[in-house]
C-alpha cells in the first residue's frame, strides 16, 4: 500500500513538478534569507561599532590630564544615555602602567555605569590602537566595547601615564534591530514562498491541463466514442497525438486487413469444400462417407472461425451508430425472399424509428439476420419482432410459433457447433455466433418460450443516443 | 427448363452442370461476368445460378444490370460470402434466393425448383393441370396416378407447358427452354416431341395454335 503510493507519487508528473519546484524555491529562499540576515547583522554590527568609535573619538577629544596627573574631561559627552543609569551606553577611563598593566580601573566613568566598573582584561594595546571586546556588563547584559590607550607625555608626574579609554554599549542595540529585521525578512520570504508555491500549483495545473484533456480524449477512444484523439493540443503534445492517431489508424488497417484476409481465406476454402462435398455426395463407399464427414467438419470450423475473426475485429463500434429500422427492413426483405416458399407472416409489432444500436451495421445485421433466419426456418407461419429501448440498452425480441426448444436444448444451442436438429440446413452456429457477437458488445442473448409457443430470442444490445 | 450456371471455379461449374442435367434441366454455363450478362440478356432462361466473385464483372453488377434491363429471370446467388450484410445486398440487388457454399446439391436443386415454380405463380411443389400432375421434386408427370414414361426432352417440353398451362407457348420459346445455347436447334424436333407427347397424354390436351405455337389445356 505504502510502496504503491510512493510509486504513484514518483510516477506522477504533477508531484514531480511540484516537488522539484517547491524544493528549489524553498532552498533559494532559505539561502537568500540567511545571506540577507547575515548581511544585515554585519551591517548593524558595523554601525554599532562605528557609533561606539565616534563616542570614543569624542571621549578622546575631551579627555585631559591635569598637572597632578588626574584625569578629567574638558567637556561632557553629549549622548543623554550616558547620564542615565544602565541605559546601555557607557564609557570608562582606566589608568594603565607604562607596561600596560592596569593601575586603576574606572578612574572616570560615565554616569550610566552607576557603581559598577567594567573589568576589561588587559591586552597589549599599543598607543592610539583601537580594540574591540565583548564582556559581561551591568545588569546581566552583554556589552560590546571599543578601547583605545592614550599617553600624555606632557604630564610631569607621570613617569609613564597611560590611559585606556573605553566606550561600551549593550549588544541589545545590535540584537534588537537584527531580530526585528529577521522577523520581517522571514515573514516576507515566507509570504513570497507561499506565493511562489501557489503560483507553481496553478502553473502545474494549467500546464498539465492538456494532459488531462488528452486522457479524456483517450478515454473516448477506449470507450469507442471516438476513432481518434480529437481536439487541439499544445505544440509539445501534437507530435505525440499525431503519432498516436497514426498508430490507431495503422491498427485499424491491420485489423481490417486481418479481417479481410480471414474472410478471403475462409471464402477461398469454401469453393473447394463444395467441390469435394459434391464429388463425395451420393456415393456409398467408405471413402466418400469419410470425405463428406470431413468436409462437414471443415465447413463448421471455417464458419466458426470466420465468424469469430469478424466478431473479434468488431471495433466495438468506435463511434459507430446504426439505426435499427433500415437494418430490420433490409433483413425482412431478405427473409421474405429467402423463405418465399413458405407462407410466413413476418411482423414488426413495436419498432420506434429512432432506435439506434451503438455498434457496426454488419454486426447488427449478422446478429439479427441469424436470429430471424432461425425463427423463419422453425416458424409454422408467424414470426414477430419487437424492439424497444430500455435505458442504456436495446431489447429486441423475436418470437416464432414453431415447435420451440426444451430447456436443455436452449442451453445447448448457444454452445459451439451444437445443432438443435440436424434436419434443418445450416451449420448450427447461428445462435452461438449471435451470442458471441452480443457478448463482445457487452450484450446478451436469452432464449425462452414464446407467447406464440415457439422460441423467443431476446437480444440485449447497447443503445446509441 | 433451361438454367444458366455462372461459376468461375471449373470443377464446381462442371459438377453443377452435370447435377442439373441429371435433374432434367437444360444447362448453359459460363465462368465470367461479362459473358454471363450477355447470355442472360439475350437468351431465355428459367433460372440462373450466379456466383458473386466472378472475373471481368462481379456477380452483383451482372444481376443489377439484368434487373435494370427488365430481366426478371429468377436468380439464385451461390456464394461463399455468408454474411447477412452480403445476403441483404444480394437480395436488394434483385436476387430471388441466396445459398452459401459449401452447399448440398439437393438443397440447391430444391431451391431452384421452388424458384422456377414461384416464377410461374405456383406455390406448391406439385403442379396440377387437369388430369396431369407434375411433381417438380422428382421430375415426374402423373396421369391419373400413373407415372408417364418420358424421355428427357419430352419431359422438358411437357414440364414447360405445365408451368405455363393455359398460356400460348411459341415454338421458339420452347426451343429456347429445352435446348442449350450451343445445341444445333431444329424447330422440327419440337413438333416431333409434341407429337410423341400427344400419343402419351389424354387426347386433346395440347392445342396447336396455327402459326403461333402450342397451348396446354386443363381439359380437352
Amino acid at each position: 500500500m505504502k510502496i504503491a503510493r510512493v510509486a504513484a507519487l514518483r510516477g506522477s508528473l504533477r508531484v514531480r513538478l511540484l516537488a522539484g519546484t517547491v524544493f528549489w524555491v524553498a532552498a533559494s529562499l532559505l539561502v537568500a534569507g540567511l545571506s540577507l540576515d547575515r548581511l544585515f547583522r554585519d551591517h548593524v554590527a558595523e554601525q554599532f561599532y562605528a557609533s561606539l568609535q565616534s563616542h570614543l573619538d569624542q571621549l578622546t577629544a575631551s579627555f585631559t590630564v591635569d598637572e597632578q596627573g588626574r584625569a578629567a574631561l574638558s567637556m561632557a559627552l553629549s549622548d543623554p544615555r550616558l547620564s542615565r543609569p544602565y541605559a546601555g551606553l557607557y564609557w570608562q577611563i582606566d589608568h594603565l602602567a607604562g607596561d600596560g598593566s592596569v593601575v586603576a580601573t574606572g578612574v572616570l566613568r560615565s554616569r550610566s555605569l552607576w557603581d559598577s566598573v567594567l573589568a576589561v582584561p588587559a591586552d597589549g594595546l599599543a598607543d592610539g590602537e583601537m580594540h574591540r571586546h565583548r564582556l559581561a556588563g551591568p545588569a546581566g547584559s552583554t556589552l560590546g566595547l571599543v578601547e583605545r590607550s592614550v599617553r600624555f607625555e606632557a604630564a610631569a608626574a607621570a613617569s609613564a601615564a597611560r590611559w585606556r579609554l573605553i566606550v561600551a554599549a549593550d549588544e541589545r542595540l545590535i540584537a534588537e534591530p537584527v531580530a526585528r529585521f529577521s522577523g520581517a525578512l522571514w515573514l516576507a520570504l515566507g509570504l513570497l514562498g507561499c506565493g511562489l508555491g501557489l503560483a507553481v500549483v496553478v502553473q502545474v495545473a494549467v500546464g498539465l491541463a492538456p494532459l488531462r484533456r488528452l486522457r479524456v480524449a483517450l478515454g473516448r477512444v477506449r470507450e469507442g466514442a471516438a476513432e481518434r484523439l480529437e481536439g487541439s493540443f499544445p505544440v509539445e503534445l501534437m507530435p505525440l497525438v499525431e503519432d498516436f492517431n497514426g498508430v490507431l489508424a495503422h491498427n485499424g488497417e491491420i485489423v481490417e486487413r486481418a479481417r479481410t484476409q480471414a474472410g478471403n481465406l475462409a471464402h477461398a476454402l469454401k469453393t473447394p469444400l463444395s467441390v469435394l462435398a459434391n464429388a463425395a455426395h451420393g456415393r456409398q463407399d467408405e471413402q466418400s462417407r469419410m470425405i463428406a464427414e470431413q468436409v462437414a467438419l471443415a465447413r463448421r470450423q471455417v464458419d466458426y472461425h470466420l465468424a469469430r475473426a469478424q466478431a473479434a475485429a468488431a471495433t466495438h463500434g468506435a463511434g459507430a451508430r446504426t439505426l435499427l429500422a433500415p437494418v430490420i427492413a433490409g433483413l425482412l426483405r431478405t427473409m421474405r425472399r429467402i423463405h418465399a416458399g413458405r407462407p410466413l407472416a413476418l411482423q414488426v409489432s413495436v419498432m420506434p424509428e429512432t432506435l439506434a444500436f451503438r455498434g457496426e451495421v454488419q454486426d447488427l445485421q449478422e446478429m439479427l439476420g441469424n436470429v430471424l433466419d432461425n425463427a423463419c426456418k422453425w416458424a409454422a407461419q408467424r414470426v414477430d419482432l419487437a424492439a424497444q429501448r430500455d435505458g442504456e440498452v436495446l431489447r429486441i425480441t423475436i418470437d416464432d410459433d414453431g415447435s420451440g426448444l426444451t430447456a436443455a436444448q436452449r442451453d445447448a444451442v448457444l454452445g459451439r457447433g451444437v445443432r438443435a436438429d440436424e434436419r434443418t440446413p445450416g451449420s448450427g452456429l447461428g445462435l452461438a455466433i449471435v451470442d458471441e457477437l452480443a457478448r463482445l458488445y457487452g450484450g446478451s442473448v436469452d432464449l425462452a418460450v414464446s407467447p406464440l409457443h415457439g422460441l423467443r430470442v431476446t437480444l440485449t444490445l447497447p443503445a446509441a443516443a | 427448363m433451361r438454367i444458366l450456371v455462372v461459376e468461375d471455379e471449373p470443377t464446381l461449374n462442371a459438377q453443377l452442370v452435370s447435377s442439373l442435367r441429371v435433374a432434367g434441366y437444360v444447362v448453359d454455363s459460363t465462368d465470367n461476368g461479362v459473358d454471363a450478362h450477355f447470355m442472360g440478356d439475350s437468351e431465355a432462361f428459367d433460372a440462373v445460378v450466379l456466383d458473386l466473385g466472378l472475373p471481368r464483372m462481379d456477380g452483383l453488377t451482372v444481376l443489377r444490370k439484368w434487373r435494370a434491363g427488365g430481366r426478371a429471370t429468377p436468380v439464385l446467388i451461390l456464394t461463399a460470402r455468408d454474411g447477412w450484410h452480403e445476403k441483404v445486398t444480394g437480395i436488394d440487388a434483385g436476387a430471388d434466393d441466396y445459398l452459401t457454399k459449401p452447399f448440398h446439391m439437393e438443397e440447391l436443386l430444391a431451391r431452384l425448383r421452388a424458384l422456377i415454380r414461384r416464377a410461374g405463380g405456383h406455390a406448391s411443389a406439385e403442379i396440377v393441370c387437369g388430369p396431369l400432375l407434375l411433381d417438380t421434386r422428382n421430375g415426374r408427370v402423373m396421369v391419373g396416378g400413373q407415372v408417364l414414361a418420358l424421355t428427357g426432352h419430352e419431359y422438358r417440353v411437357l414440364a414447360y407447358l405445365i408451368h405455363h398451362a393455359g398460356e400460348l407457348v411459341s415454338r421458339s420459346e420452347l426451343i429456347e427452354h429445352i435446348y442449350a445455347q450451343d445445341f444445333d436447334r431444329d424447330s422440327n424436333t419440337v413438333e416431333v416431341f409434341i407429337a410423341r407427347l400427344r400419343k402419351k397424354l389424354p387426347p386433346g390436351l395440347i392445342e396447336t395454335v396455327r402459326g403461333l405455337g402450342y397451348r396446354l389445356l386443363e381439359r380437352p
